[in-house]
């Protein structure tokens, strides 16, 4: 059927994953108005603007969705030829952030101003993305070679080391890293050594929490290690530690099926810190309940069903390859966000992709996505 | 397509990837499955637990906006108290230790901004209750104060690790003029009671209402958040002229300054010395004064109790008691609750609340009394041989060692103040018309001035049950019975304005936050006491009074004023201890203000001369009357002239300068006559021969008084036959 109507040269178009992209963009502007307006309007020097945060969420999302435009309109093979540049940029700008362009907000060093303030992080993200998917396609049938598998693991263990290290954003690094691994997984055709990483890699972390759990003084791991003992029992520490998470659960909780209407939640009133930024799914789900929460979940798992659907088609394997990054990107952090604020794991800084307040972040998950309607239109469905 | 054969290694997605893809998928469909689940759990396992604890965090959410409480404002509209808005710092432990590095950084900001800031306190507390929430650590700073702080915590991005610390808004009240007026305002606590003087009778008024910020449950459990704004109190516009009551207040200080540390060794100038000024026209207080006085923005501090009387832990003066020095201030006020009696009575407003036996200023009213009432004419003539027997004592006149004053007419006996001629006048009117005159002029009632702590006196008059052939002797000249100052004046107001009886009042306006008027109060005529001409036969006497007999002393450069001097001994009748006083009005042929000053015991060894009092009036009056406008009718000697221009003071004549330089020689001609006077060192005007001015010196009882008088302090009659019983 769309094989017949969608003419070869005019491309291919998603509109339902255009349609699904803008109605979380849209959601996440409600959403970080809601849940920022109160503390904004508290707050002298934002002028008591209860706008302040939409403003600029606004603004970034407006960029972001030209910048979509752009991207998409430029055919994906034109970067492949940057693909190393990228990464050597993307290390490039992770150490300026020791010099003076760098600067600090919320206790820790990870922007740089340059113009606008970015997070080399999220450049960085972008990069390896495009990096890998260069690589896999370089190596060929290398990839299922020893040698190949672990050059294409431990390519971004680099990048990962220092953006965990400089900018000490240990989440990020995860994140990167994994994204690695994902389009490592669908690139291979193996299954036994991911199986045997992936059990060996929990098998590690669990070791990690025993010893810190029945270690009687937490500090050789640092605020980490007592992060750990408050993800286990966060009302052991309600007070301190565990305060954020503990009213990331209250809020979640005392939201019920419904939830209490769009703008009603009383926990984002300063009780919960960061309301608008990591936290705002479990706002999501005081104002619109657990009804709220999963649909958002449904919607990201649509979005993830059209990045497949595309990948799938694609012309080519390195635009295959693109997308599956963007969609491992997107997947994890949604997993580990929505994880963090049930308290599945624990917590960490990462923020739910398109809603969270956060202009470096909307602005770069739509330049991937400008990078994944490119893949799209080049869908060749007469040759398929 | 042409750009896809520029790559080389171009490899399609292949079907294993495909396959791997949806394992991946799958995958993630998975872990979202698993965290619906675990959201579902959540909600279904503790939603009813944690809905509960929402609910009771939000609970205490309730905070109160303090109202602002009312100002107090002269009649010109300056401030006498007022209320400023100050902030309460409040450290909260919880916050400030929930990020390791936040203690340490708030408190070096907080040592950078306030000087002598407690850290050590702060630290040991934060540390000791780690999970509470306030702690008042710093009071009452202003905001200049806390400004650089609040920058600090403003700018988040510069000092993310400053947390904990807040501000709580109060009001504090504020008396830009210290002690000025502190007998009127009265001072205010920090829960917004006013104690004394105008702070507690418009207690209510000048009160707002709290605002409150609070979260309340609606229907279904929801949280809503209400703030319902303060109200703030009503300001009130007094009568008090500040002008006027700075004026009244300098030479109170003034003569105290002149007459402390006397006989009585490191005393005030006085036991008391107190001043009311008033509009005889309209019942307005312009002016009330009295020293020893107090700082309102310090009401209880001691040093204020200095060169006091002391008063015991019954309230009561102990008159045998050394006065309150520097030496034995920590002996005497050891005990908390004898100096909260002491600094009670120096709170105390002694123009209302102390009572006295008010001597020859009540002759005026007996006059009034015998020519309302019919019973006398103002054409008799009295003889005086210095005493007069009464009942079965002698009662002397002040002039008894010079063989009396001879025979005199009305105005006479109130010029020389002869109290024989008075006891003649209560004969000829009677006890019970005399009675009846007393309650018309509201002896022994309220004035009901809107002022809290006026004395209740019905128990320290005579009635017709105890009122005697002696009782009523003395009475007529002042002695026997009790009043307060503004009894008096107000009474004497009417005497002298036509006969009208005002209700003495201090505030003439109540407006709102934003000025406008919300209530105005205006002046009240409560009775006659007596008709236009007998006020104007009582003016006559009085101005009299200055101008040849006891009370010349009290006019000042410039001004005829009419008025009567008192000199009244106190029990026990030691003849030792006087209230001194003059009671007059100015201009002296169309009076305009009252004025009273009573000198309560001066620190002299010899008390009985009311110039004590009479040159307080002069002083205030040089400077009040071309103050409020008043044209000068009298011509100024040089040495006036002198005298005025050294107190900054523009002569305001209703004649035309130029008359006032052609009279220049006649000036200095009384310039002449002045100083053969001042050749005698004393400062009595011209006429007086050298063997009158004993009796100059005002009417001085000198018989032992044998009637019955009644006791300040239970209303009871004394009996003061014998000699030297201290009550």
């Amino acid at each position: 059927m769309a094989r017949n109507s969608i003419s070869r040269s005019k491309g291919y178009v998603d509109y339902t994953l255009i349609f699904i992209i803008l109605l979380l963009l849209g959601f996440g502007l409600i959403m970080v108005y809601s849940t920022s307006s109160y503390s904004a309007s508290m707050s002298s020097t934002l002028h008591n603007n209860p706008a302040f945060y939409l403003n600029k969420q606004a603004f970034a999302t407006v960029f972001g969705l030209v910048a979509m435009a752009v991207v998409a309109m430029i055919p994906y093979q034109f970067w492949r030829r940057f693909a190393g540049m990228g990464y050597a940029v993307s290390a490039f700008l992770i150490i300026l952030v020791l010099t003076p362009l760098g600067y600090e907000a919320n206790g820790a060093r990870r922007w740089l101003k340059i113009g606008i303030s970015v997070q080399p992080a999220e450049i960085a993200k972008l990069a390896m993305i495009l990096f890998l998917a260069s690589l896999v396609c370089r190596l060929g049938n290398d990839i299922r070679t020893r040698n190949g598998f672990l050059l294409v693991l431990f390519s971004p263990a680099p990048i990962c080391l220092m953006v965990w290290r400089i900018t000490d954003n240990l989440s990020s690094a995860i994140i990167i890293f994994m994204i690695g691994y994902i389009m490592l997984f669908v690139a291979s055709p193996e299954y036994k050594r991911f199986l045997i990483i992936t059990v060996a890699a929990i098998a590690f972390a669990a070791l990690v929490v025993l010893v810190v759990v029945h270690m009687a003084d937490a500090g050789t791991f640092g605020y980490r290690g007592q992060r750990i003992r408050t993800w286990i029992d966060p009302e052991a520490d309600a007070s301190g530690g565990g305060f954020q998470t503990l009213q990331a659960l209250y809020a979640i909780g005392s939201g019920g099926i419904f939830g209490k209407g769009i703008g009603q939640s009383t926990q984002k009133l300063g009780f919960l810190p960061e309301a608008q930024n990591d936290m705002i799914f479990s706002v999501i789900c005081e104002e619109l309940g657990l009804f709220g929460g999963i649909c958002i979940i449904v919607l990201f798992l649509l979005l993830l069903w059209r990045l497949m659907i595309i990948a799938s088609n694609a012309r080519d394997e390195f635009g295959g390859l693109l997308v599956v990054g963007v969609m491992g990107h997107i997947a994890i952090q949604v997993i580990l966000n929505v994880a963090v604020v049930t308290n599945v794991i624990p917590n960490t800084g990462i923020s739910l992709p398109f809603i969270s307040y956060g202009g470096s972040s909307v602005m770069f998950l739509l330049i991937e996505l400008g990078l994944v309607f490119s893949v799209a239109r080049s869908i060749d469905f007469a040759e398929d | 397509m042409s750009y896809f054969s520029m790559n080389r290694s171009n490899r399609p997605f292949n079907k294993k990837m495909q396959e791997k893809l949806v394992v991946l998928f799958l995958l993630v469909l998975l872990a979202f499955v698993g965290l619906s689940i675990k959201l579902i759990s959540i909600t279904r396992d503790n939603g009813e637990r944690y809905k509960k604890q929402v609910l009771s965090q939000q609970q205490y959410e309730s905070t109160i906006i303090p109202f602002k409480r009312g100002d107090i404002l002269d009649s010109k509209g300056n401030k006498l108290a007022t209320s400023e808005k100050v902030y309460n710092l409040i450290i909260d432990s919880k916050m400030m230790l929930r990020k390791e590095e936040s203690l340490n950084a708030t408190m070096s900001a907080l040592n950078e901004c306030f000087p002598g800031f407690p850290e050590a306190d702060v630290r040991s507390y934060v540390s000791q209750n780690p999970g509470s929430q306030y702690y008042v650590a710093l009071k009452q700073l202003s905001y200049d104060e806390i400004s650089d702080f609040v920058d600090i915590q403003n700018d988040k991005a510069a000092n993310p690790d400053v947390a904990g610390v807040w501000f709580e808004e109060e009001y504090k009240r504020i008396y830009p003029n210290n002690t000025l007026a502190c007998d009127v305002i009265g001072f205010t606590g920090k829960d917004n009671v006013g104690s004394y003087g105008l702070e507690q009778f418009y207690n209510d008024t000048l009160n707002g209402t709290n605002g409150r910020e609070y979260g309340y449950l609606s229907e279904g459990e929801m949280l809503e958040r209400t703030v319902v704004s303060p109200v703030d109190g009503y300001n009130i516009v007094t009568t008090i002229d500040g002008n006027i009551q700075q004026i009244v207040e300098k030479y109170l200080y003034e003569f105290n300054e002149q007459y402390k540390n006397g006989a009585r060794p490191g005393g005030n100038g006085a036991n008391n010395v107190g001043c009311i000024i008033m509009d005889v026209n309209n019942g307005d207080v312009l002016a009330m004064g009295s020293y020893p006085n107090f700082d309102l923005n310090n009401p209880r501090d001691t040093s204020a109790l200095l060169g006091s009387r002391f008063v015991n832990e019954s309230g009561v003066i102990e008159y045998e008691a050394n006065c309150i020095t520097e030496e034995n201030k920590d002996e005497l006020l050891s005990d908390d609750a004898i100096t909260y009696q002491n600094l009670n009575y120096l709170w105390k407003n002694f123009c209302i609340s102390n009572t006295y036996e008010p001597g020859s200023v009540a002759k005026p009213f007996t006059v009034a009394a015998g020519l309302e009432s019919g019973k006398m004419t103002g054409n008799e003539y009295y003889t005086c041989n210095g005493q007069l027997r009464v009942a079965d004592h002698d009662i002397k006149c002040h002039n008894y060692k010079i063989g009396g004053d001879g025979t005199l007419s009305v105005q006479e006996a109130i010029e020389q103040s002869c109290n024989v001629a008075l006891m003649l006048m209560g004969r000829q009117i009677g006890k019970t018309t005399y009675l009846e005159y007393q309650e018309k002029f509201g002896f022994g009632y309220k004035t009901n001035i809107d002022l809290s702590g006026e004395s209740r006196t019905a128990t320290l008059v005579f009635n017709s049950s105890n009122m005697g052939e002696t009782e009523l002797a003395t009475s007529t000249f002042g002695q026997g019975y009790n009043v307060t100052m503004i009894q008096m004046i107000a009474a004497f107001s009417s005497l002298v304005n036509g006969g009208f009886y005002y209700e003495p009042h201090v505030v003439k306006r109540i407006t709102a936050q934003d000025g406008s008027t919300v209530r105005n109060i205006s002046p009240r005529v409560l009775k006659q006491t007596v008709s236009a001409a007998t006020s104007a036969k009582i003016i006559q006497y009085c101005n009299g009074v200055v101008l040849n007999g006891t009370g010349k002393t009290a006019r000042p450069a410039g001004y005829a004023i009419g008025g009567k001097t008192g000199t009244a001994e106190t029990v026990p009748r030691d003849k030792r201890n006087y209230v001194l006083s003059f009671m007059g009005y100015a201009p002296a042929d169309n009076p305009q203000i009252a004025i009273y000053v009573v000198v309560d015991r001066p620190n002299v060894v010899f008390q009985d001369d009311a110039k004590f009092a009479t040159r307080i009036v002069r002083s205030i009056l040089t400077e009040v009357l071309p103050y409020m406008n008043i044209y000068m009718t009298e011509e100024l000697s040089d040495k006036e002239r002198e005298e005025l221009e050294n107190l900054d003071i523009t002569i305001k004549s209703s004649n035309l300068s130029d008359e006032e330089t052609e009279e220049e020689g006649e000036s200095a001609d009384n310039e002449e006559d002045e100083s053969i006077v001042d050749a005698n060192g004393g400062d009595i005007t011209s006429s007086t021969s050298p063997t009158a001015e004993e009796m100059q010196s005002d009417d001085v009882l000198t018989a032992p008084l044998t009637g019955t008088v009644l006791n300040t302090q239970t209303g009871e009659p004394v009996v003061e036959d014998k000699e030297d019983g201290p009550q």
